[in-house]
């Protein structure tokens, strides 16, 4: 009997993770393809981190770090990067978003709005330099403020989005 | 908590433990990629050629919906394109006439010269699968790999002019390197104001100018092509314009849209000399062609008078 609930148990834990890492390869997929739209000709919003973010904090779904070591895998494959880049800041965009410095602090969305900014900037600094010791030159600037600007943008549209969603599905139970 | 449960903090530090060791892992990674080992490459142009169906699948839906939308847009200025396209016609028109003139002066004059005839190129175009996007990469995924011939090395080119070079094989697919990225590097020539340079991409949309002598004085809007220097890339492929920034530094503008690149074509017969840098000796400037002269016959010594044609 113990013997089957073990089974099940990762069984179940297996399944998740194979959901989140069809869900993220998707949506990193999506994020990639938004350039072929004229808006996001300069640089595409991190999806990505939004979702990372939205799933541990409001919806206390936690993907574990393998998954995202896999996904970031599989990204810079796709786009051509140097392998490890992206894992890295997949790998930073969850050990902050769990971190204890902020755990207290959600109670609204401008309070979590701040939360990934400073969990997303922190990360992407440090693969922004990562990529610039690997390289050994700076990039052209503008794209790079551009991808901060629109994520930045992006994140209190799609968390008011889930929030609203919520809201639709709590007026239907009652 | 006697329990044989293992506690939470021992949980929390083994997967501490976990996310430090595939941190440590990326890093390694991010090394041996730096590095350039064949069997990282190999290991990318396999997983390139698995993935690409899926990249591919998921990628078609946004395309078609972002092309929908491009058209929609430019129906509501179909009008004003008529026009421009109209008087653009009647240019070309114009222009055609003139330069069959000339191409057949060209072909008398390499006649006579004995120029040595051009190799004709053979090109292998596939499907762009992947989109250019990316802050830190600008790389375009291909569905021809080494079973129709292509090479790391060999140039692409698109109908606009040049793209890049290929930098990966697979069996079915390869990845270009578009000279926008970061570490794209080509050899180019400023065709009015006669040098040679280096554009360097820096994964935006204007290309660097380096390695250009100080005496150069670039023309805003003249074109620039690839050089053909060390022999890697050939010659005369058009590659964009000379922009001059509001500081006053010189840019390429790059004459190809990555963003809408659909089919790209592979030179594959473009030699990969190797061996290319062995009797190499550097860039030279080239020469501005001398002005042509004019005999205006003997002047009172007996000697011949020549007088240059001033600009």
């Amino acid at each position: 009997m113990i013997k089957n609930y073990i089974i099940t148990h990762y069984l179940n834990g297996f399944s998740k993770n194979f959901i989140y890492l069809i869900f993220l390869f998707f949506i990193i997929n999506f994020e990639k393809s938004l350039s072929f739209f004229s808006l996001f000709k300069i640089a595409t919003p991190s999806l990505i981190s939004i979702i990372i973010f939205i799933f541990i904090k409001k919806l206390n779904m936690v993907p574990s770090y393998f998954i995202l070591f896999l996904v970031g895998f599989i990204n810079d494959i796709i786009i051509g990067s140097s392998l490890g880049t992206t894992p890295i800041f997949l790998l930073l965009i969850k050990f902050f978003s769990v971190g204890l410095l902020f755990d207290n602090v959600n109670k609204n969305d401008q309070q979590d709005w701040i939360s990934f900014t400073v969990t997303f900037l922190v990360s992407f600094c440090i693969v922004f330099f990562i990529n610039i010791i690997l390289n050994s030159s700076i990039p052209d600037l503008s794209p790079v403020f551009y991808y901060v600007g629109t994520t930045l943008i992006f994140f209190p549209i799609i968390n008011l989005s889930i929030n609203f969603i919520f809201f639709i599905k709590r007026l239907l139970k009652s | 908590m006697v329990s044989g449960k293992p506690s939470q903090v021992k949980i929390l530090k083994s997967r501490k433990n976990f996310n430090l060791f595939l941190v440590f892992l990326c890093l390694t990674l991010v090394f041996l990629g730096k590095i350039d080992l064949v069997a990282i490459r190999n290991i990318k142009s396999f997983f390139s050629d698995f993935l690409a169906p899926v990249t591919f699948a998921f990628n078609k839906p946004v395309k078609e919906i972002a092309g929908v939308l491009e058209d929609v847009k430019s129906a509501s200025s179909l009008r004003d394109e008529n026009i421009r396209l109209k008087s653009e016609l009647r240019r070309i028109k114009v222009l055609n006439s003139k330069i069959a003139s000339q191409e057949l002066e060209l072909f008398e004059l390499r006649e006579l010269l004995k120029v040595l005839p051009k190799n004709k190129n053979n090109i292998v175009t596939g499907r762009a699968i992947t989109a250019p996007g990316g802050i830190f990469a600008n790389t375009v995924l291909i569905n021809a790999g080494k079973d129709y011939g292509i090479k790391i090395g060999q140039p692409a080119i698109s109908s606009y002019g040049f793209v890049g070079y290929v930098i990966n094989v697979g069996l079915k697919t390869s990845r270009v390197l578009l000279t926008i990225d970061i570490n794209s590097m080509i050899p180019i020539y400023l065709t009015e104001s006669h040098w040679p340079a280096v554009a360097q991409g820096q994964n935006g949309d204007l290309l660097v100018i380096k390695f250009l002598s100080s005496d150069a004085k670039p023309i805003d809007g003249e074109v620039v092509e690839t050089s053909g220097h060390g022999g890697r890339l050939p010659p005369g492929i058009n590659v964009g314009k000379i922009f001059k920034s509001f500081s006053g530094t010189y840019f390429v503008r790059p004459s190809v849209d990555f963003h809408r690149l659909t089919y790209i074509s592979i030179i594959t017969n473009q030699k990969q000399n190797t061996t290319v840098l062995d009797g190499f000796q550097g860039f030279a400037p080239l020469q501005k062609p001398i002005k042509p002269s004019v005999l205006k016959g003997l002047d009172s010594s007996g000697t011949r008078k020549i007088e240059r044609i001033e600009d």
